[in-house]
């Protein structure tokens, strides 16, 4: 219809695939380089809190596409992730002794974790298909119930798992942290969210999202795609729950509890529906919060709720001036700091009075492990109140993106230098 | 031989018959209205078409396959393409991506070739991105590419929503009141477009709208609908003068 100008067509494919090849070299490299650090030079927690950060990055970004791309609300995220863990569970407890005895080979527990993650990948995918199906017909809320209802029934199911130890538990063979397998397995998500978006099937994938009667009237098979989505997502999360078996070494019905589906939610929702990026940096930075804030000291009682009072009316304050006032930006923040100042010492005032009420003084003082969750429930609060939209709401790193915000700030600092 | 055929097409909601025995003829390369007042069910024709609803009885057909056997994905992929009367855009795509996807029928690489950013899948999304910024070169919108589509003015939106259904390349095209909302002078560009997608590229045209001289003007052949049944056919001035279209529009 449109005659299209003669254009060498294989240019651009040249670059894309040397900048491909380039790109997962780089990504093995990268991979082996955290694992070669964390493990020379980090403690072994430390070292597993690293594993378990790509564990939630791989999560998170397998959960946007299902969610942010797609538009498909899951929140069951983590019965595929336990089903990765209990297929390797399963083969491990069965084949890993006769695996060992036969195949004396150097790196022989990488090898069958690698192999596991394969089984896993499969049957997760399956499982993704099975709750696909549903999808079809079902939009929003209903379709958020029946993610919520499979992954119960995964989990409740797990604890009738009698040769895996029912709801106790069972012990995985190969004790391993594989740091540079979940770190790739990381980056492998990152990149195949990324190639997706920039092709014409990954618009097809934001047209579901966007608008589906219209995808339809454009030739989009809904179904497919929808069901395409379910099965890329949960593939990963399987993937990850191989991985993370091997590095708890010990699994349980009780590691998979709906409260984990949620937090991957979170983690996508605080980043930003749709945004790879997003969701990447979300599932690392709010991993690691609950971990950091372990080493939080104890708080007296009269003091927190000093500060949690104190902490509503400042953020009410904040929330306020934000939505009305019309000031320049500097103007504004000047003032939303000084709110925050005054907002600290109303604080700290409040702790200091209320611990003259008796009944309240009397109150042992908050462990810093039951203070992590308040500080993580306040943190969503306030990024829900002031950028609903997630961190990076539907943007996406690039270096394109970096140079624009570079040329937005750098010029604006050499007029501030010569005025 | 017409190109697409409904013969005594009928779709009831409950008691409600939407669309009553409906019969018409298109031929290919015609330019057809379809009018009436409000709640006519022309809009219903439209979704029967696309199969988006099924017809209760009555048929359907399109280069001799029969509509109602096929979802509406596969209908888009016989040739019928559509444009919607409460504008469907897909909001936070660009212009350009929103174009792009009208393409879809036409991938040639699989979706493991996407996610794995394979030679054939970059070919063809770069291809298909030439495609859809000469389209909209075309068509007049070549300065809005990179434009969010829900940040366009209200006629710009219409227009995009064109572009994307002629990037289907469909064989016959359903616009929807293209001119709501529309000046005066965009009416006149747009109907000058319309001519233009049937002349330089032999579409068939099925036009629903309530502007009397965009229809006028714009259609060779206008079928006129009143509580689902069809009223009067033929030609725009004989349709003008037909007292039971008066009596429609204006009651007895």
């Amino acid at each position: 219809m449109v005659a299209s100008p003669p254009v060498s067509k294989s240019n651009p494919v040249a670059k894309s695939l040397v900048s491909g090849i380039l790109s997962a070299v780089g990504c093995v490299a990268l991979a082996f380089l955290v694992q070669y650090i964390s493990g020379q030079f980090l403690s072994s927690y430390a070292n597993g809190l690293v594993f378990q950060a790509a564990t939630f990055v791989t999560l998170a970004v397998s959960l946007n596409i299902v969610n942010g791309i797609t538009g498909q609300f899951s929140i069951g995220h983590y019965a595929f992730f336990q089903i990765g863990a209990y297929t390797t569970g399963a083969l491990s407890l069965l084949f890993w002794k006769k695996f060992q005895g036969a195949a004396n080979v150097p790196m022989q527990e990488d090898i069958w974790i690698v192999l596991m993650m394969f089984f896993g990948i499969i049957t997760s995918a399956f499982a993704g298909w099975i709750v696909g199906l549903p999808s079809l017909r079902l939009r929003g809320d209903y379709l958020a119930i029946v993610t919520l209802g499979f992954g119960e029934i995964i989990r409740i199911s797990a604890e009738n798992f009698t040769f895996m130890g029912g709801a106790t538990g069972t012990k995985i063979a190969p004790e391993k942290t594989v740091v540079w397998l979940a770190w790739l397995l990381a980056f492998a998500a990152i990149g195949l969210s990324r190639n997706l978006l920039k092709s014409v099937h990954g618009l097809a994938f934001l047209s579901v999202r966007e608008d589906e009667i219209a995808a339809t009237a454009m030739g989009v098979n809904i179904t497919r795609t929808k069901v395409a989505a379910f099965v890329i997502g949960s593939a990963f999360a399987g993937a990850a729950g191989v991985l993370y078996a091997h590095q708890q070494t010990f699994i349980s019905p009780d590691l998979f509890k709906m409260d984990g589906s949620f937090i991957v939610l979170t983690m996508v929702i605080f980043g930003g529906t749709g945004s790879i990026t997003g969701s990447a940096l979300a599932g690392a930075s709010l991993f690691y919060l609950p971990e950091a804030l372990r080493e939080l000291p104890p708080v007296p009682f009269a003091s927190l709720v000093g500060i949690v009072l104190g902490l509503i009316a400042t953020i009410g304050a904040l929330k306020r001036y934000s939505d009305q006032s019309h000031a320049k930006t500097s103007v504004k923040a000047a003032t939303m700091i000084g709110i925050i100042v005054v907002g600290i010492v109303f604080m700290a005032i409040l702790g200091k009075l209320l611990s003259f009420v008796p009944s309240i003084s009397a109150h042992a003082p908050i462990q810093g492990s039951q203070l992590r969750l308040v500080v993580f429930a306040v943190t969503l609060i306030v990024l829900m109140l002031f950028r609903p939209q997630g961190v990076f709401a539907h943007h996406e790193f690039s270096w394109k993106w970096l140079r624009s915000v570079l040329a937005r700030v750098l010029p604006k600092q050499k007029e501030g230098l010569s005025s | 031989m017409s190109q697409l055929v409904l013969d005594k097409a009928t779709i009831k909601f409950g008691g409600l018959t939407a669309v009553n025995q409906v019969c018409f003829e298109l031929e290919q390369g015609m330019i057809f209205g379809l009018i009436g007042p409000n709640g006519a069910g022309k809009t219903t024709c439209f979704n029967l078409i696309t199969g988006l609803y099924k017809p209760t009885s009555g048929s359907i057909t399109f280069d001799g396959h029969d509509l109602s056997q096929y979802p509406t994905y596969q209908i888009a992929a016989l040739g019928i393409s559509r444009t919607f009367q409460n504008i469907r855009l897909f909001g936070s795509l660009t212009v350009l991506e929103n174009v792009m996807l009208g393409t879809y029928l036409r991938k040639e690489s699989s979706l493991a070739s996407a996610l794995l950013h394979g030679g054939r899948s970059i070919g063809d999304t770069s291809r298909k991105r030439e495609f859809a910024t000469n389209l909209l070169n075309v068509l007049g919108l070549g300065d809005l590419l990179h434009v969010r589509s829900r940040d366009l003015p209200y006629g710009k939106q219409r227009r995009v929503e064109i572009a994307r259904a002629m990037a289907t390349n469909p064989k016959l095209l359903l616009l929807d009141e293209p001119a709501a909302g529309m000046n005066p002078q965009e009416k006149v560009a747009l109907m000058e477009d319309v001519k233009r997608l049937r002349n330089e590229f032999g579409k068939t045209i099925l036009v629903i709208e309530h502007d009397m001289k965009f229809v006028m003007n714009l259609c060779e052949q206008i079928v006129v609908l009143d509580h689902g049944e069809e009223i009067a056919r033929g030609l725009p001035a004989e349709v003008k003068a037909n007292p039971k279209v008066i009596a429609a529009y204006l009651g007895e």
